[in-house]
């Protein structure tokens, strides 16, 4: 197992290495002009070509493709991402702002992913064929025919527009003023709902979970039915197995059989998925937040592609793929500590 | 055979049938035999026989689509097939275990080995989980499993093949159970180590008198340790009585087939014989005897009647038509010793 | 084959999602005749209204719409908005129908391009070993490090609005799943004894790869296939709908649902004033990745021996 995490950390910076240059490569598409805009702050200011030349060369964006990459990778392990023109601030600054929030409505989602998921995932391999497992499968099936988008705007729809219960947005109004202001009210960790438990402030702690039950609910549709539908083929497999026969040849009760000795084994595979379902929610962000107006780095995501805020747009491309390689890497190692196979070599 | 001793387990005309979408598979379709305490009864017969899923059929431990569709199996004057899934569960495992082939399959990967034997000790004397791990140990020492107690505590992948077999044993025999099926526990195994694990098995069941039923397609296991046979082709019993009978008068073409088909070293032989054909598809059986394409016996009636189970003398029963034909080949002397 | 066509038609949800697929294909292929096209670029959705909201259905064409059409010399074959239109006046109904032709192209030609390019791939880092394959794998893992949506989103940001660019974005980052496959089904395959056998009795490298290797092999990638095409029209939808997929007017699905963020809500009083706005390109965007995802699903049933029921 040791042999298999070194290997695994090993190439950890080899692959974020080729993630920079992959971006870099796309960023390089663009004329120096454009991206010029990623590092001054007010291009627009910009009065003759002369000026503009200036700062081009002051910057290396007319330098050949390696010497280009080098000065940006120095300027990226320095933690200058640059101006976001949209946000109108520096980009780490946009970022670490809008992080918080992001945050909070990933940690509420991986809930319902798991539980609803692995849960209804093992019943519907139980109930293998019969009316039960039918209707969770259609229900799953839809869950990733459904672009997110669509059921985000369904529900926004349905309880917002017609039902009035669960408004866009973090925060209404008058919680805002309290949080943001900080009058009365300490942001220990930046996640509204555990700052406000701390804080003992019982109607923002509400008002801000009413804000989060519609993306919630969007976010992880989509992760908890392909969990299930995993959860579902790793039980069916299981429960085929040699020893799940042998189980019931001692005569252990169906029970144990099922959620022992089946289960323990159908989760190994189902964990890892589960790990990758997590981190892909990272792009089922971008959608929600936007569908419901929650300002989170998702959102902060598509309102630069929108107004080609070139800076910005790469910059988030760099932090959801370190997420992603992190996360994997996570995973991985989590699969190694699992199974006693892969731990006990 | 013996009256005497007491009659265990009576298997009369024991049918299991498959429903694929491809048909119906009667992989066992008519299968009698019994088995008296303190005794070993061999199941031979090719693969695909039948022979397994007759054990399955014991303990109702049928995957779907298989079902039991007719016949009794009488444990201890009780119909096994009667009971409900509770008291199956209490007699499996405690009363009635069984060995499987393949032991790293067969055993659960991410379960230590000392639960899993002592999981039917929990489950059926409601011990603790220390006495239950201690009593892994002790049986890990009776399989002569060295170092028991850190093998207790390892998953199967870190065994050996032979070892892993010995806890099979270890975790069969835990509740000391009255009869043990073994279904092909060494085919997967070494020939040296086939021989300790059969010695294993006979020496924990004859410490309480218990009974075997070792099923197997390898006559030479069975010549070593079976006091009655029962040979199985195409899901029915088509040949039963003790040992020396099947060895030394066998009456089905079948058996004689087998029996000439292995290379023996106590007697000159000139070649190996052969039987023609193969096992034939379960869903495409032949009509009549389902051993009549390949029998050299063979005649008009073997192709449209099916024979049915005869008593041809006391404690031998066949299946087949020309019982005669299958005398006079024997007594040309091809068998002898064993 | 004909076990899995048989298979396909006795499923009761793999008919569905056949029939489902049929009438779009109908719908794909009679739209000139459906939705007769106003201008040069059949793609452009027409407008009926200059308005910004949503007109409902059964809204007909403004006057002095008609009579830019009458001067440009174009042929009004149709002025009613079935459907009703679009913020900006586009006619919901036209685009559906055109949409659907979208559909069809984004998802068939970015799934086959990307599984071309994934199997070939796959195959050479399978077929070399060695350090080609480390290498080609840890590229693969490169590619594989940006979530799907955003690595397109900034592609097509940084190529610029067009069906095109959005097929260039889905395809780069969208081949790694099959070069896996393949790679994964050809490894496994090369230890089989069949494929050892061959070798043994001196048969080529190459005629093993495409008799014997690449038949088994190729079945997992057409799955695959089947089921990304609904996945690959969502996100072509997603990016339409973020505002950096088809351009404004284009007759996309998930362009159209674009329009509909601002005007789900309706105005007060009424909720849902503008439903059909969203509905109606929504429920063909489902619709049709629901079809394709049924069939993939049964497909999958079907080559996986292990679900097959056998002994």
């Amino acid at each position: 197992m040791l042999s298999y995490i070194i290997r695994r950390l090993l190439l950890l910076p080899i692959i974020l290495i080729g993630v920079t240059f992959l971006i870099f490569s796309a960023f390089s598409l663009l004329s120096p002009m454009e991206r010029l805009a990623n590092y001054i702050t007010n291009p627009g200011a910009l009065k003759n070509p002369q000026m503009a030349e200036r700062l081009i060369t002051k910057y290396h964006l007319d330098d050949p493709f390696p010497l280009g990459y080098v000065h940006w990778i120095e300027k990226l392990i320095k933690g200058d991402l640059g101006w976001s023109q949209s946000a109108n601030q520096p980009v780490w600054e946009a970022i670490s702002q809008r992080f918080p929030a992001t945050l909070e409505l990933v940690l509420y989602s991986i809930i319902p992913v798991i539980l609803v998921g692995i849960w209804l995932g093992v019943i519907s391999a139980v109930h293998h064929n019969d009316m039960l497992d039918q209707t969770i499968r259609v229900t799953a099936i839809i869950g990733w025919s459904l672009p997110t988008f669509i059921f985000g705007l369904f529900v926004l729809f349905i309880f917002y527009g017609i039902l009035g219960w669960l408004p866009p947005g973090r925060l209404s109004v008058w919680a805002q003023d309290i949080v943001y202001t900080g009058v009365n009210f300490k942001s220990y960790t930046h996640l509204v709902t555990i700052d406000a438990l701390l804080n003992g402030n019982i109607p923002i702690f509400l008002d801000a979970l009413r804000h989060l039950i519609a993306p919630i609910i969007t976010l992880s549709y989509i992760s908890w039915a392909g969990l299930l539908r995993i959860t579902r083929s790793s039980m069916l497999e299981t429960l085929r197995k040699d020893y799940v026969r042998t189980a019931r040849a001692k005569g252990v009760d169906e029970h144990t059989v099922i959620h022992l000795h089946a289960q323990k084994n159908a989760m190994i595979p189902v964990m890892t998925m589960a790990g990758m379902m997590i981190i892909g929610m990272l792009g089922g962000v971008v959608i929600t937040e936007t569908v419901f107006t929650y300002p989170g780095l998702g959102f902060w995501a598509a309102s630069s592609a929108q107004q080609l805020d070139y800076g910005s747009v790469i910059s988030f491309a760099l932090l959801f793929a370190v997420a992603m390689v992190v996360g994997n890497l996570i995973v991985d190692i989590s699969y190694a500590l699992i199974d006693p196979r892969v731990r006990l070599e | 055979m013996e009256n005497k001793e007491k009659l265990l387990l009576e298997i009369k005309d024991l049918k299991t049938h498959f429903f694929t979408e491809d048909g119906v598979v009667k992989a066992v379709d008519g299968v009698d035999f019994e088995v008296y305490q303190g005794e070993t009864l061999g199941i031979v017969g090719e693969s695909g026989c039948g022979k397994s899923v007759t054990a399955f059929s014991i303990l109702r431990l049928l995957d779907y689509p298989g079902k039991t569709v007719g016949g009794e199996v009488i444990f201890k004057g009780e119909n096994l097939l009667k009971k409900t899934e509770d008291e199956m569960r209490g007699i499996r495992g405690k009363e009635i275990a069984i060995i499987f082939q393949e032991p790293m399959t067969a055993l659960n990967p991410v379960l230590t080995v000392g639960f899993q034997i002592s999981e039917a000790l929990m489950m059926h004397f409601k011990i603790g989980k220390k006495e239950a791990i201690n009593k892994s140990v002790e049986l890990l020492k009776k399989v002569e499993i060295p170092m028991p107690e850190e093998r207790a505590n390892e998953y199967p992948h870190q065994l050996s093949g032979g070892m892993r077999q010995r806890a099979m044993i270890a975790m069969a025999m835990s509740c000391d159970p009255i009869l043990l099926i073994a279904d092909e526990p060494t085919t997967a195994l070494d020939v040296t180590i086939q021989a300790q694990i059969l010695d294993l098995m006979m020496a924990l069941l004859r410490e309480f008198n218990g009974s075997l039923i070792m099923i197997t397609h390898d006559l030479g296991v069975i010549a070593e340790i079976a006091d009655r046979i029962a040979i199985m082709y195409a899901g029915k019993v088509v040949e039963y009585a003790d040992k020396k009978t099947i060895f030394h008068n066998p009456l089905h073409p079948y058996t004689l087939g087998l029996l000439t088909s292995i290379p023996r070293l106590d007697v000159e032989m000139k070649r190996l014989d052969v039987i023609p054909g193969i096992v034939p598809n379960p869903l495409h059986f032949p009509s009549g005897c389902k051993f009549n394409p390949r029998c050299r016996f063979a005649t008009d009636r073997c192709k449209k009647e099916e024979p049915s189970l005869i008593k041809i003398e006391e404690g031998h029963l066949v299946r087949c038509w020309n019982v005669d034909k299958v005398v006079k080949e024997v007594k040309k002397g091809f068998l002898v010793g064993v | 084959m004909n076990r899995i066509l048989r298979k396909l038609f006795s499923n009761a949800s793999s008919l569905v999602g056949i029939a489902l697929l049929f009438i779009f294909i109908i719908i794909a292929i009679l739209a000139p005749l459906i939705a007769p096209p106003l201008s040069e670029d059949p793609y452009q959705i027409p407008r009926m209204s200059w308005d910004i909201a949503p007109q409902s259905p059964g809204f007909l064409m403004s006057d002095n719409i008609r009579d830019i059409y009458t001067v440009m010399g174009i042929e009004i074959k149709w002025n009613k908005a079935i459907c009703g239109t679009a913020e900006g006046g586009y006619d919901i109904f036209y685009g559906l129908i055109w949409g659907t032709r979208t559909a069809f192209r984004i998802g068939l030609i970015t799934v086959a391009i990307a599984a071309l390019i994934g199997v070939f791939i796959g195959s050479i880092s399978a077929y070399f070993g060695g350090w080609i394959d480390e290498i080609i794998m840890r590229i693969t893992d490169i590619f594989l490090s940006f979530p799907f949506l955003v690595a397109a989103m900034v592609l097509t940001t940084i190529l610029g609005r067009g069906l095109d660019k959005v097929m260039i974005a889905l395809i780069v980052f969208g081949w790694m799943g099959y070069a896996r496959l393949i790679r994964g089904s050809i490894l496994s395959a090369k230890e089989e004894t069949y494929v050892m056998a061959a070798k043994a009795l001196g048969v080529k490298d190459i005629k093993i790869i495409w008799k014997h290797l690449l038949p088994n092999t190729i079945f997992p990638v057409m799955v695959q296939g089947t089921m990304n095409i609904g996945s690959m029209v969502i996100t072509a939808a997603a990016l339409s709908f973020l505002g950096v997929g088809a351009p404004v007017g284009y007759a996309d699905w998930g362009q159209m649902v674009s329009f509909a963020r601002n005007w789900i809500i309706g105005s007060p009083g009424y909720a849902g004033q503008y439903w059909y706005a969203v509905f109606y390109p929504g429920i063909f965007i489902v619709l049709f990745v629901l079809a394709w995802n049924l069939i993939g699903d049964t497909l999958r049933d079907i080559l996986d021996p292990r679900l097959r029921g056998e002994l």
